[in-house]
């Protein structure tokens, strides 16, 4: 019985640890499909996780994830206004917003609580026990008895699903993503199609940063995203930008995490900086293994109209 | 325009058909005038609102998404496919088929487009233009990708579209097409309407007249005049060659002799192992199984000037080193003898008479002709025995494609010193009128033609392959 | 073998691009209730305020910047996204030290050229797993190189907690490294050291191997065009992407241990403020020309080197910095795009 519960209680960490990455990666999905990377989603975990803190403070907890959904949005549009409004390389432009959002966060961070390096408390949003079907044993408790944003991220995924593959919006959104040429000829509005879908995917990472300073921590570190909204890119490719897949991609990469602090619980003298290292390095192996079967949108990464040189 | 109308719109290229056509189609805002359609003048602001007042178009290049099937690649412009929640609606893959009875048009539904024919792939452009049976149908060069016999089946349909109360509009820039299906007739010249008539009422050599803007001369003759007899011994020779690309067999069991002084044409039909080809003769891929015999260099005039045969970015004298840079006699140590290459690459531009501030201005700037004069010149410099030249007119205007052309045919009649020339074209116009023998590529193998066969009917028929035998539909 | 337009194109672009910044940034300031006045004094005064101030802190800043900013100039040349330098940066550190303190000489003349052999050597190792997941497999670098940063950095904490750490076992650092191992100074009574001219003679270097070499053009052409490389140069791009990785991951790789031999002379958590990824804002406002960077990466060792005394003088967190750096980017990015815009437009008549 004590196996049982020790299996339990990893799950119940790995679907937490698992719920911030599915959020931001479902969201990366979306806006892969339209064409665009968005190396920035780390800027916008960052900010999601400041503009919680921020507005936990202000109004309480659920308050504050609003906060976080709208500060990693805004993120997400500054990017998208240079990347895909003027047509600025994507992956320099998402490199900056990501360095101006570590800087700009701890900049605001320092100003608002000063650089005294106590910890700060935060209000928490508690887990929300489903009655029910949190009473299924094991695995019960693991996905029914998390915080709302692990709900929201079960929905999301059918729902997207759906969107995507069943419907003309979702045709469309493809159809910007595989070739925007055809798209445009189409009569999809190319632009507002990838503004809105980068927005999109800014706001979920908003989200996944509220999760961890809300969720997860109780407070907020400067850097404490630490490279989750590039494992959320990762995460996009090994779920092959299929909802259900990058779910599962992302649970896998919960458990991971769990599993790194179950084992140095168990022994402490394990150097613990290269378990840190492990979903990283999962990330790197899965990328190898499993790229060769998966195809990315067509037009990934390239602007715009194209722009003739 | 009126109901039951074949309008065609001719003129050069960059006379303005495109532009025109995209104004009609709503892809482009007019600086200024009107669009009217059922009387009424209309701002047409994209291909949704253009569709919802009954104009359809079918683009010059293909418009489908690759991934996509043929059935979402139509349901993508069609309101008609969805129900009022946005989902897929029920039955509209029935009505699809039963629209492609009816216009006798042969669609394959259920396969990602991008693995298709050409001719497949535009049949489902036009079945994607005509599904919700549109007031107006605008077709933007849609022969140019085509075998004669997949022309006659277009026009075929577009007969039937016109007899059915549709009017439409075929952008070309063939006269015989245009004769051969339109009612009426419009000449575009430097973006003006230099005339308007009924075909009833002109001839190809007035309308040609009007196009270019003065007398032309008659069609040059189909087989160029030579010189020099051929030498006996190949200088290039392909043997049961077996090739893939992005690991699709591209050609199968491939025989080719080239002589120095001929010019040997291949013609077929966009995606039938052209690149592959081209690639296996420029000695870039080795064939997976048989012989090829090449010289130690080879000059490959590549399909596509501004993103293969040259760097656009780099300056002309850049452009001709990196044919050069790896000769010891243009090296000096570790470094690259630039003064040398610059002579090398005003040699050329002297040769090909290239207009251009001079050898520092960046091949980007240069008007298409003398960015293809630039290669012709550099790659003949590469090689003066064996060249490849792939469809190398494409995307120029008349006079530089005639100028270009000459310039082939001049390297080829220089004696005993000529090179011999391989010309891979998708234009059968040109093949006919530079090369001296004609091979016809299908599906990775190459037909060579009787010298009796050379005319567009059979040559038409070869490129489209015996076993597909011309049925009513398309 | 650049043309005039182009030099101009890329002053116009640097000079336009920091103006913007300046006022984008003094106007978060104020929004931040900072004077920007002030901060923007303290920033000067702190980078340019006296000699010593110029050559032992902004160039002796701008030196790991130079380095990785050459990296990262010479990588997006060949169109390889190496957003790695970081990494990169750490394993060059992690061997040099290594080196160092292990092998059992106190030979200058043998030591220094060893360790900055191994450093080079670490870093391009660091980055030849990018190049194999892209040549191999097909995996884009962006997320690679990214990914592999914090591998190095978790690694570079092991190390320096572990197996690497001082004898005495309080802070997360090594032992000071032999005296045979630093980099002397460059200016006698200055903190400047040999370092700053590594840096630019690896400047002078790169930029006459583009300009120059054979080498140096297939490299631009694979950068400009693979396809051209194939059709129109006859070489094979893999070779090249591969050298552009090697090479980058190893300029990189000296940043970090030239840090450590010419400053800290040990290696501790945090060594790079993130060196590695200012290097894009260094190698992008140079439009990505070797001799240019020399420049770029005393602007931003300004900045960085004000930074300080921004915080103390005017109060100012040092995380604006990093800010800054950011709108750097974006600016030049800006100014770029509307200039090609603006050029197309003119063309079109």
């Amino acid at each position: 019985m004590a196996d049982l519960s020790a299996l339990s209680s990893f799950l119940v960490a790995a679907v937490g640890l698992g719920v911030p990455l599915a959020l931001a990666a479902l969201g990366e999905m979306v806006t892969e499909r339209t064409g665009v990377i968005n190396i920035g989603l780390e800027g916008s975990v960052i900010w999601g996780a400041l503009g919680g803190a921020l507005g936990a403070l202000a109004a309480g907890p659920y308050a504050g994830l609003a906060c976080g959904v709208s500060t990693g949005a805004l993120a997400a549009l500054c990017f998208a206004l240079f990347a895909v409004r003027l047509g600025t390389d994507q992956i320099i432009t998402g490199t900056a917003v990501t360095i101006g959002s570590l800087g700009f966060t701890g900049a605001v961070f320092q100003s608002r609580f000063g650089a005294t390096g106590i910890a700060l408390e935060l209000p928490t949003v508690a887990a929300l026990e489903l009655p029910l079907l949190s009473e299924i044993p094991i695995l019960g408790p693991a996905l029914f008895n998390q915080a709302a944003p692990a709900y929201i991220a079960y929905l999301l995924a059918p729902l997207l699903a759906w969107l995507l593959f069943r419907t003309r919006w979702g045709l469309a959104v493809r159809a910007v993503g595989e070739s925007p040429d055809a798209a445009h000829a189409a009569g999809v509005p190319v632009i507002r199609t990838r503004l809105l879908a980068t927005v999109f995917g800014g706001a979920l990472a908003g989200l996944a940063g509220a999760h961890l300073s809300l969720v997860h921590t109780g407070t907020f570190a400067e850097n404490m995203s630490a490279g989750k909204g590039f494992i959320a890119i990762a995460v996009v490719v090994l779920g092959r930008w299929s909802p259900w897949g990058v779910v599962a991609a992302a649970l896998f990469f919960g458990a991971a995490e769990a599993l790194q602090f179950a084992l140095q619980a168990w022994d402490s003298e394990l150097p613990y900086p290269l378990f840190l290292a492990l979903p990283y390095l999962l990330s790197l192996a899965a990328l190898v293994g499993w790229f060769g079967r998966a195809r990315a949108p067509g037009g990934l990464g390239s602007p715009w109209p194209t722009a003739r040189r | 325009m009126s109901p039951g109308e074949i309008h065609g719109l001719i003129g050069e290229n960059g006379a303005g058909k495109t532009t025109l056509a995209r104004i009609l189609g709503g892809l482009a805002a007019p600086d200024s005038g009107k669009v009217r359609i059922g009387g009424r003048a209309v701002e047409l602001s994209g291909a949704r609102q253009a569709r919802a007042l009954g104009v359809a178009m079918v683009h010059q290049h293909f418009s489908l998404v690759p991934s996509f099937t043929g059935l979402e690649n139509i349901a993508l412009l069609d309101p008609g496919a969805w129900n009022r929640r946005g989902a897929a609606a029920r039955g509209y893959r029935e009505r699809v088929e039963a629209r492609a009875r009816e216009l006798r048009l042969a669609v394959e539904l259920d396969q990602p487009v991008g693995g298709l024919g050409v001719g497949a792939r535009q049949r489902i452009e036009v079945l994607k233009a005509l599904m919700p049976d549109p007031r107006v149908l605008l077709l933007d060069e849609p022969t140019a990708v085509l075998a004669p016999q997949e022309v006659d089946g277009l026009l075929a349909v577009l007969r039937r579209v016109a007899d059915a109360g549709g009017a439409v509009v075929l952008v070309a820039h063939k006269l015989d097409e245009v004769l051969a299906v339109a009612t009426r007739v419009t000449v575009l010249r430097r973006g003006r309407r230099v005339l308007t008539t009924e075909v009833a009422s002109t001839s190809a050599p007035q309308l040609a007249e009007a196009m270019v803007g003065s007398k032309v001369a008659g069609p040059a003759t189909s087989s160029r005049w030579r010189g020099a007899p051929l030498e006996a011994t190949p200088v290039a020779r392909l043997a049961g060659v077996h090739a893939r690309r992005d690991g699709r067999q591209a050609l199968r069991g491939v025989a080719l002799e080239v002589r120095r002084g001929e010019i040997v044409g291949i013609a077929g039909v966009d995606g039938n192992g052209q690149r592959t080809l081209a690639a296996v003769l420029a000695g870039v891929q080795r064939p997976d199984e048989g012989e090829a015999e090449l010289p130690p260099e080879v000059g490959w005039i590549p399909q596509d000037r501004t993103e293969e045969g040259l760097v656009g970015g780099f300056t002309i004298t850049e452009n001709v080193a990196l044919a050069l840079h790896g000769r010891s006699a243009l090296r000096s140590g570790p470094w690259l003898d630039w003064r040398g290459v610059g002579e090398a690459a005003l040699g050329v531009m002297r040769e090909m008479e290239v207009q251009a501030e001079g050898a520092e201005m960046a091949a980007g700037a240069l008007s298409g002709g003398n960015q293809q004069r630039v290669v012709v010149g550099r790659e003949f410099l590469r090689s003066g025995s064996f060249l490849v030249a792939e469809s190398p007119t494409r995307g120029l205007d008349v006079k530089a494609a005639a100028a270009v052309r000459a310039r082939i045919r001049e390297l080829a009649a220089g004696g005993d010193e000529a090179p011999g020339i391989v010309l891979i074209s998708t234009d059968l116009d040109e093949v006919l009128e530079l090369a001296d023998r004609t091979l016809v590529l299908v599906r990775g193998r190459l037909v060579e033609m009787a010298p009796g066969d050379r005319t567009h009917r059979a040559i038409g028929r070869a490129m489209l392959g015996a076993d597909r035998a011309g049925g009513d539909d398309w | 073998m650049r043309r005039s337009p182009e030099i101009v194109r890329g002053l116009l672009v640097a000079v336009v691009g920091l103006a913007v910044t300046a006022v984008v940034a003094a106007a978060l300031l104020a929004l931040g209730g900072h004077s920007p006045g002030a901060t923007f004094a303290a920033l000067i005064a702190g980078a340019f305020g006296s000699w010593d101030r110029f050559v032992s802190f902004t160039l002796v800043r701008a030196t790991p910047l130079l380095f990785t900013g050459l990296a990262v100039a010479l990588a997006f040349r060949a169109h390889v996204w190496n957003i790695g330098a970081e990494g990169q940066l750490y394993a060059g550190a992690l061997a040099g030290v290594a080196v160092a303190l292990l092998l059992p000489t106190s030979a200058p003349l043998l030591l220094l050229p060893i360790t900055l052999v191994a450093a080079a050597a670490a870093g391009a190792l660091w980055a030849a797993g990018p190049a194999a997941m892209r040549t191999r497999f097909g995996v884009g670098e962006v997320i690679t190189t990214l990914l592999l940063n914090f591998v190095a950095l978790f690694l570079a904490q092991f190390l320096v907690q572990g197996p690497l750490q001082e004898p005495r076992r309080i802070f997360n650092q090594t032992d000071s490294i032999p005296e045979a191992a630093h980099l002397p100074a460059l200016l006698p009574g200055t903190r400047l050291h040999v370092g700053f001219a590594l840096a630019v003679a690896v400047a002078l270097a790169l930029w006459l191997y583009l300009a120059r070499t054979p080498g140096g053009l297939r490299l631009r052409t694979v950068g400009a065009s693979p396809r051209a490389a194939r059709v129109s140069g006859r070489f094979r791009a893999t070779p090249v992407v591969w050298a552009a990785f090697l090479t980058s991951g190893a300029i990189a790789g000296l940043a970090g241990w030239v840090q450590i031999a010419g400053v800290t002379h040990r290696m501790y958590e945090g060594l790079s403020p993130g060196w590695g990824y200012t290097a894009i804002a260094v190698a992008l406002l140079a439009r990505l020309n070797p001799l240019a960077v020399v420049v770029t990466a005393i602007v931003f060792g300004a900045l960085s080197a004000g930074g300080g005394a921004m915080q103390r003088d005017a109060g100012v967190p040092e995380a604006w910095v990093r800010g800054i750096e950011a709108l750097v980017i974006l600016a030049v990015l800006a100014t770029d795009r509307c200039w090609q815009l603006l050029a197309a437009r003119g063309e079109g008549g």
